[in-house]
């Protein structure tokens, strides 16, 4: 009913309320922005487990499921991910046309970025239309799969209209939403027909079902408390796995060998209610990207909420270290052993370079790093390619220095036994080119609020020289020094190694 | 007899006959009948203590030297008290010297695990106190990790305590601090005419720390034994011939008074060359 086929990417909201001024009442609030089913959805605490099982659906489809285990950087930082997620979602639903012109053509650069081939050879392209079909098709489908299972189906009005928000951000990204049916009577055959014959069981979906709620790093705002962290991980972790796999769709479950467990869809439906009942909360209790960014938060950082999560950390800190200090002493631990210095190095590279979290440095990595530069300075061509093409440059550099036995990539041990060597010419380009990517103005000085961009933090008062500025050399010297592993706790360090 | 102990300590040297327990008077609160101000002024800021004598006055008793560790704790947390009661805002104790890993292994051993449950034992009444505790040094890889995470939590709880700073030396040296301070400079990189007191201080560890008013060394031993070497330049020093387990409350209050009696000229230097007084 609403064909966006023939928006271009830039005419979208606004236009569809002109143009079908006849439509019945819920059509006719523009697709996006804050009167959306979309926006409803998205302040819904159910969406949280709705968004988990889109992204193994997601993950299932097998070039996305190739694409998400090559580049995906949600394993080793999870928050940041979840962070830049919704901030995007944002920027997407979002009224302004013009904000959503530039993350849907800043997305499109992105995923022009991710190409290549899986294990067996098939290749995968994130700019392929169906593939970003499907992604649209499982975010919609979760969403109405997450009323129907919280006992309040969707009206038919309200799911043609979710529907055709869906629709309208796939054309504000694609230029057209012709991979996705134009009605929701044609869109169950179509979801039916992938979920049935394309998607598998792919790794990339195993991680996300089994691997990532286990091992969920803590977000950077709970890093003081890593006991009470895993305590309550060990818990969750394991549930939501078999939550989301009881709401998956039955021929997709036989079909990939997924165990039923018993009590799993009793489980599954609770969740669902329990998390629905949350919708009779006050309004704003519940914002994810609220909740996302504080999550985000560096617990150092000068943000007022910070400084106020900073003061219950601290009390945690003190709670915690009471109770260590009553608790009955236990047997006496083995002195730990290993070198410090190849250990340090280890932990760098686990914490910093390797950002897709498989235990090798490969271009991704470093790929993700630009990437997570790029979005934080919100860069425009032709900054972002300069960016790319720095790393890149980077790249072969350690790939040159490292890679002693040839595999293409470089793992712990080779970057652990090389690890002096690090700071060749191209890593000082990397500097340099950040430096100017940073300094929007062109002063060649990084001033508060250029720094906070890309910190998202304030200056520290012993670091910015004199004037409240930060000068190229010694922004440079500080990001070789963070970059060759010899010295963290540096403003560098929240920025690669926060989860 | 007296063995030359060439190290302070927890444990001290051997047994001398003339060593008294009680040959001090016990002094009332040095607050009490005088005008505030007048007494706030000639309690000492900073008082730190070489708890010497342990090791004699075990074998006095002809007890191992173990058992006089062991009987300093109750010296310990009285001397703690009493600084606190007497408006002390600082007090440094002298447990553990990087010498003294020299001594047997089996009487580190025993040490280490001592301070451990000491610790654990009285963190609650110390922070209840508001008691703000810091253990100065521990960076020897010696120090079992059980216990260095001991202090390390209980620097945590205790870091908002706005009472007395109670620092323990342990694994600590004098030198050492001074040439780590010196390291410290010269990676930050400031030219050496920069450098002065004030400067250089502030690369000591606990930079905040003022300068050491009163030390109190028991047992009659009169060294330094590489303690606190740059914040007592301009201490007074007092030598009470008791053991440390034996000393009290009282004595220490005995020797405040004797302190108060001193005439403090600093050789025409200013007092409190590093450290600010605390809010």
């Amino acid at each position: 009913m609403t064909d966006t086929g023939s928006d271009g990417p830039a005419g979208t909201g606004a236009d569809h309320s002109d143009r079908r001024p006849g439509q019945p009442a819920h059509d006719e609030a523009p697709l996006f922005g804050p009167d959306s089913r979309f926006h409803a959805f998205f302040h819904d605490p159910r969406w949280a487990l709705s968004i988990v099982r889109a992204t193994v659906l997601e993950a299932a489809h097998p070039q996305v499921g190739a694409a998400l285990t090559d580049n995906s950087t949600f394993v080793a930082h999870p928050w940041r991910r979840l962070r830049n997620t919704v901030v995007s979602l944002q920027r997407m639903f979002g009224a302004d046309d013009e904000v959503r012109r530039r993350e849907a053509a800043r997305l499109n650069r992105l995923h022009a970025r991710l190409k290549g081939a899986d294990a067996h050879d098939r290749p995968y392209d994130a700019m392929d239309p169906a593939v970003r079909g499907w992604v649209v098709a499982t975010l919609f489908e979760s969403s109405v799969t997450m009323c129907r299972l919280s006992g309040q189906p969707l009206e038919r009005g309200d799911m043609d209209r979710l529907y055709a928000e869906f629709r309208a951000y796939l054309a504000a990204l694609e230029g057209d939403a012709g991979h996705l049916p134009p009605t929701v009577q044609e869109f169950w055959p179509y979801y039916d027909r992938v979920v049935e014959e394309e998607l598998e069981n792919t790794e990339a979906m195993r991680v996300i079902l089994y691997r990532l709620f286990d091992h969920l790093p803590a977000p950077p705002l709970l890093h003081g408390l890593p006991a009470m962290w895993a305590a309550g991980r060990a818990v969750a972790g394991p549930l939501i796995g078999v939550i989301t796999v009881a709401s998956l769709p039955e021929p997709f479950r036989r079909r990939a060998g997924l165990p039923e467990m018993p009590g799993a869809q009793t489980l599954m439906q609770g969740a669902y209610l329990a998390a629905g009942l949350a919708r009779f909360l006050p309004d704003g209790w519940i914002q994810p990207e609220g909740i996302a960014k504080l999550l985000a938060l560096d617990p150092g950082g000068d943000d007022p909420r910070a400084r106020s999560i900073g003061a219950l950390t601290d009390r945690m800190k003190r709670a915690g270290a009471l109770v260590r200090l009553l608790a009955p002493l236990p047997p006496e631990p083995d002195p730990a052993g290993g070198t410090d210095v190849r250990r340090e190095a280890e932990a760098f590279f686990t914490a910093v370079l390797d950002q897709t979290g498989d235990g090798y440095l490969d271009w991704p990595d470093l790929a993700a790093m630009a990437r997570e530069v790029a979005g934080r300075l919100d860069l425009d061509e032709p900054d972002e390619t300069r960016l790319y093409d720095a790393f890149a440059g980077w790249w072969r550099e350690l790939q040159a220095a490292l890679d002693t036995d040839g595999d293409g990539r470089v793992s712990v041990r080779e970057y652990a036994e090389a690890v002096p060597s690090l700071a060749g010419p191209a890593l000082i380009r990397v500097a340099e080119v950040l430096f100017d990517v940073t300094d929007t103005d062109g002063d060649r000085r990084v001033d508060a609020d250029e720094y906070r961009a890309l910190f998202r933090r304030g200056f520290r008062r012993d670091m910015a020289g004199a004037d409240g500025t930060y000068s190229r050399a010694a922004f440079v010297r500080d990001f070789l020094s963070f970059m060759a592993g010899r010295e963290r706790s540096t403003a560098y360090d929240p920025l690669f190694s926060d989860a | 007899m007296r063995r030359r102990t060439v190290r302070p300590s927890p444990l001290g040297g051997s047994v001398t006959a003339e060593e008294v327990i009680d040959g001090s008077a016990v002094f009332p609160d040095p607050a009490r009948g005088r005008p505030r101000g007048e007494a706030r002024r000639r309690v000492p800021r900073h008082v730190a203590c070489v708890m010497d004598g342990n090791g004699r006055w075990a074998a006095r008793r002809s007890l191992p030297r173990t058992s006089g560790h062991r009987a300093a704790e109750t010296t310990v947390i009285d001397v703690i008290e009493a600084a606190r009661t007497a408006g002390v805002e600082w007090l440094s104790l002298y447990a553990f010297s990087t010498e003294n890993w020299q001594r047997p292994g089996s009487e580190v051993d025993f040490l280490m695990r001592l301070v451990r449950r000491v610790v654990r034992k009285h963190a609650p009444v110390l922070h209840l106190r508001g008691i703000r505790c810091r253990f100065l040094g521990v960076t020897d890889p010696r120090i079992p990790p059980a216990l260095a995470r001991d202090f390390a939590d209980l620097m945590t709880l205790t870091g908002e305590n706005r009472g007395m700073t109670l620092t323990v030396a342990f694994d600590h040296g004098g030198r050492g601090d001074i040439v780590a301070a010196a390291r410290s400079l010269i990676r930050s990189g400031v030219p050496a005419e920069a450098v002065d007191e004030r400067s250089f201080a502030a690369h000591l560890p606990f930079p905040d720390t003022p300068d050491v008013d009163l030390v109190i060394r028991t047992s009659g031993e009169q060294r330094i034994s590489n303690f606190m070497l740059w914040q007592v330049a301009y201490a007074e020093w007092i030598f009470p011939p008791v053991l440390w387990p034996d000393f009290r409350a009282a004595h220490f209050l005995e020797c405040l008074d004797t302190y108060r009696q001193r005439d403090r000229r600093f050789g025409g230097v200013t007092p409190n060359a590093n450290g600010e007084r605390r809010p």
